[in-house]
């Protein structure tokens, strides 16, 4: 019989509570998840893997010392409740030995809450089958990923915040030859009809990509990111760019904007919208911070992600981001571009669907290099001429979003995170077009 | 976990059960003071199953025998599910049989290292970074890994892998008005490798600590790195991501079969090329070599029991051998390497790096630099980005000197370099000795779905290449 993971976690972090000494405190995180990976290439399974996994992390504090230490749960109550009496005794020996945190933040109870949300869908062995029978007319890469995942943070000062959710999401790209168009699906609630109508979109795009293909030499082009491309540049402002605590250290490429040196568009808002519901309520400490929380607005930087224990380190306040001070919720906000007239503003130039392997070629001037990927095209007079050969970009974040942006587009798209390193990551993105007077390619 | 196995060893047409026991105590300091101790005790167990000649998985943390059940049972019914839809039958050559141990060669045990004993290495290498008031943070890290692997299964494998790892690293930026530059003990984590205790050597750092603080004061003033066409060498610390991203991943097998290609990429590599693609230049030597005995990923056996052995995949310039596990080397018909390896026991294995190595010429690095009339030498990797099918890319290093009439002159900041594979290997003109190879590696090396995360190992030269294109920042 199954253990329930919530009831087991109250009893376990109960007793792990009740073994502490005057003056100690603990906080403890939960990530558990059951989840199914089933791996296509050619549209078939290549491999399936099950996982449950129950990571706990212990925040034990003494005397303004931190130390963390993670581990699995066996849900052997004694097996797993003797772990933590070693590692307590362990600790009352050896963190002495170290200074205090000058990043230091007292355990307080954060208050209390329970979230439990749950996507329906066909059973995993039944997805198998639908995807191979719709694809059996395609090439097909990708990842089913589905099963619950619990999120908690709780400590010895009260505190007690569960997270949990079913969901899936299915990742995934199809091919003709070397020309490939790549797709997402991923609802509340699985519909067959709307999964066929994505895959038939995407065999669309690939039907476009039969032309030949075509050589553009490196240069500026007058540029339209598909939401997906505009999703793969966001992740850069997560590489640090809006950590307080990377800010601080010298890791600052919006130093200029926050120096007011240089402005982005007044069409560029960027805001950790939590609202949007894929991610925790509350940060792994367990505070809960503002709904929105604005970071650009009309391209000017109104805030930095800003932990607490950041915010302890430099005398600032806290706008009670992750420890990590990485964005979990954004949304870049809507212009006044229709998507379906994409091609058309474009007029003559690149149509670029998804962007790949981006990093910072030049922190201090925000400059990112990347490339172009999947279904990309030369576009003149708004039609659209072939697909391209692959292309390297490198610009600055303050070009992009900055002088050379003309609009948005008024739909925006949401993409889960689709993240497993290590484990399943929570939270999504909420990104429109966007259409640009030039962009930079080099290669 | 015998008994366990033993419970279970009929119950498909192949059984084998991994377990990993895993602790990774990692400890930061920054500025002095404590920035992140931490410690991670991961433990779990990774079902493998052959139904009807597909490989199916199930991983779990409930070690306990009814965890075991529960897993077990997902395993069967899982891979009852997929293998109606099977990319490729395979049969049971795919799982040798093999026995045996392998251990990390150490002088003394990471055990024996306390918490107050690391810190106090990384506190002192810490605030000796700070040699001026221009140095605004410094930061000293160690990860210190043991690793223990054991794999039973029903074709009579039986056998057991022991790592000692340490990644340290250690960086200080400096800043004066608008310009901050870092520089760090060869790059990120670039500074990794197997050994035990004795890798904490105080003296040896706090030299280290001296250099990469003066050089990152000295880059506050230098010039851009021009944008040119020139000759470039590469430090070997710089070398292991070129090795990395631009012959590692294309070779991987499961990349040029297509599996991967909705994450990390496919591949420019055909089946059909090798034994016949000019990869690069005559001097080109490449290598896959587990067998070492300090890199970072050097192992006995392959987490599917196929042992170990050096290989040429690349030599004297031409493309000989891909990346591919027993389970690749059966879809494709190529030969390939032991290198099925999974991130931890929560992932299934996949075709993956171990260590690549580039071996040496016959210069010394005096004699290489006389050799170039124009161009840039470069220390660090900083920045890395190359396309999906391992053509396009683009690096940026953290320090660079220009060299004119085969002297070193000035120091240039943000030396970037970009290429295309091919054509940049073949453009490669000189090597220095074998003696001034130096082992490097990488313990973030991405890929897969679900995605994994994996150390590899990258020894390599300094290395001449002609007619670059080179930049700097701004």
């Amino acid at each position: 019989m199954k253990t329930d993971i919530l009831s087991y976690f109250k009893k376990f972090s109960a007793a792990s509570f009740s073994l502490l000494e005057s003056n100690e405190d603990l906080a403890m995180n939960l990530h558990s998840e059951e989840s199914d990976f089933i791996r296509f290439s050619q549209s078939k399974v290549r491999q399936n893997t099950t996982v449950q996994q129950h990571e706990v992390t212990l925040q034990y504090q003494k005397d303004q010392r931190v130390y963390r230490i993670k581990f699995n749960l066996t849900l052997d109550f004694e097996q797993d409740t003797a772990k933590v009496k070693s590692v307590l005794s362990q600790l009352r020996i050896e963190l002495p030995q170290t200074d205090p945190s000058p990043q230091f933040v007292p355990i307080v109870n954060n208050g209390s809450s329970e979230t439990f949300k749950k996507a329906e869908r066909p059973s995993t062995a039944d997805v198998i089958a639908i995807i191979g029978s719709t694809f059996t007319d395609a090439d097909l890469a990708g990842l089913w990923c589905s099963g619950p995942l619990r999120q908690a943070s709780v400590n010895s000062k009260g505190q007690f915040h569960y997270f949990e959710t079913d969901y899936f999401f299915f990742d995934y790209s199809i091919y003709d030859g070397p020309r490939a168009a790549k797709s997402f699906y991923a609802e509340d609630s699985w519909n067959l009809k709307n999964f066929i109508e994505i895959a038939q979109q995407a065999k669309n795009t690939l039907a476009l990509l039969k032309k030949p293909s075509l050589k553009i030499q490196p240069g500026q082009y007058k540029t339209y990111l598909g939401p997906m491309a505009v999703a793969e540049v966001l992740g850069l402002f997560n590489w640090r760019a809006l950590s307080q605590s990377s800010f601080k250290q010298g890791f600052a490429p919006l130093k200029k904007l926050a120096e007011k040196e240089t402005l982005m568009s007044d069409k560029f808002t960027l805001v950790e919208n939590l609202n949007l519901g894929y991610s925790t309520p509350f940060n792994s400490l367990g505070e809960i911070g503002p709904k929105e929380l604005v970071l650009i607005k009309n391209g000017h930087l109104d805030n930095l992600l800003t932990s607490t224990a950041t915010a302890t380190e430099y005398k600032l306040e806290s706008n009670y981001a992750d420890p990590s001070e990485s964005m979990r919720s954004p949304e870049v906000k809507p212009g006044h571009l229709k998507e379906q007239d994409a091609l058309k503003n474009l007029g003559t130039g690149l149509y670029l669907s998804n962007l790949h392997y981006i990093n910072w070629s030049d922190i201090q001037t925000a400059r990112i290099t990347g490339m172009t990927r999947f279904a990309c095209f030369w576009v003149e007079n708004g039609e659209i001429q072939g697909p391209i050969q692959d292309m390297r970009f490198d610009d600055s974040l303050f070009n992009l979003f900055g002088k050379n942006l003309i609009d948005l587009t008024e739909t925006q798209h949401v993409y889960t995170d689709t993240a497993t390193y290590l484990k399943r990551s929570l939270g999504a993105m909420k990104v429109p077009g966007m259409l640009l007077q030039a962009m930079n390619f080099t290669l | 976990m015998q008994t366990e196995f033993d419970r279970y060893k009929k119950e498909a047409d192949f059984v084998a059960f991994k377990t990993i026991h895993e602790r990774t105590r990692d400890f930061g300091v920054r500025d002095g003071k404590p920035d992140s101790l931490s410690e991670f005790d991961d433990q779990g167990l990774l079902i493998e199953v052959m139904r009807n000649g597909h490989m199916g998985y199930s991983a779990t943390c409930e070690t306990t025998p009814e965890g075991i059940k529960q897993a077990f049972a997902q395993a069967i019914a899982m891979t009852d599910a997929s293998s109606k839809y099977p990319v490729f039958k395979f049969d049971k050559q795919i799982r040798p049989g093999s026995k045996g141990k392998y251990q990390t060669e150490t002088k003394k045990s990471l055990d024996s290292l306390s918490l107050a004993a690391v810190y106090d290495y990384l506190k002192k290498t810490s605030l000796a970074l700070k040699t001026s008031d221009q140095i605004i943070s410094t930061s000293s890290d160690a990860m210190i890994i043991t690793c223990k692997q054991k794999y039973l299964s029903s074709a009579g494998a039986d056998f057991e892998q022991s790592f000692d790892i340490v990644i340290n690293s250690m960086s200080a930026t400096a800043q004066k008005g608008s310009e901050t530059q870092t520089r760090s003990l060869h790059g990120g984590r670039g500074n990794c490798r197997q050994v035990g205790a004795e890798h904490f050597q105080l003296d040896s750092a706090l030299r280290e600590c001296d250099s990469i603080s003066r050089e990152a004061i000295e880059l506050l003033s230098a010039e851009n790195c021009p944008s040119e066409t020139c000759d470039l060498i590469l430090a070997p610390d710089q070398m292991l991501l070129q090795i990395h991203e631009s012959i590692g991943h294309p070779l991987e097998l499961d990349r040029i079969l297509g599996d991967e290609r909705n994450f990390a990429g496919w591949s420019f590599v055909q089946p059909q090329d090798f034994g016949t693609l000019k990869y690069g230049s005559p001097l080109m030597n490449i290598v896959f070599d587990p067998t070492v005995s300090d890199e970072l990923a050097s192992y006995g056996f392959d987490e599917i029991g196929n042992p170990a052995q050096r290989k040429y995949l690349i030599q004297n310039g031409i493309l000989k051998a891909g990346l591919g596990s027993l389970e690749s080397q059966m879809r494709s018909g190529l030969s390939g390497v032991a290198n099925a390896r999974s991130s931890s026991w929560n992932r299934a294995p996949i075709d993956r790096m171990a260590n690549i190595n580039l071996e040496g010429g016959d210069l010394t690095l005096d004699e290489m630099i006389s050799k170039v009339e124009n161009g840039v030498i470069m220390f660090s990797n900083k920045s890395w980005s190359i396309d999906d099918y391992r053509r396009k890319f683009q690096f940026g290093c953290e320090y660079g000197k220009k060299i004119e009439n085969g002297k070193l002159t000035k120091t240039l900041k943000n030396p970037n370099y970009r290429g295309v594979t091919v054509p940049f290997w073949n453009n490669l003109v000189g090597l220095t000795k074998p003696d001034s190879v130096e082992t490097y590696g990488s313990p973030y090396c991405g890929k897969g779905e679900p995605s994994q995360i994996i150390r590899v190992g990258h020894s390599s030269p300094y290395a001449l290449f002609k007619n670059i294109e080179v930049f700097g920042g701004g």
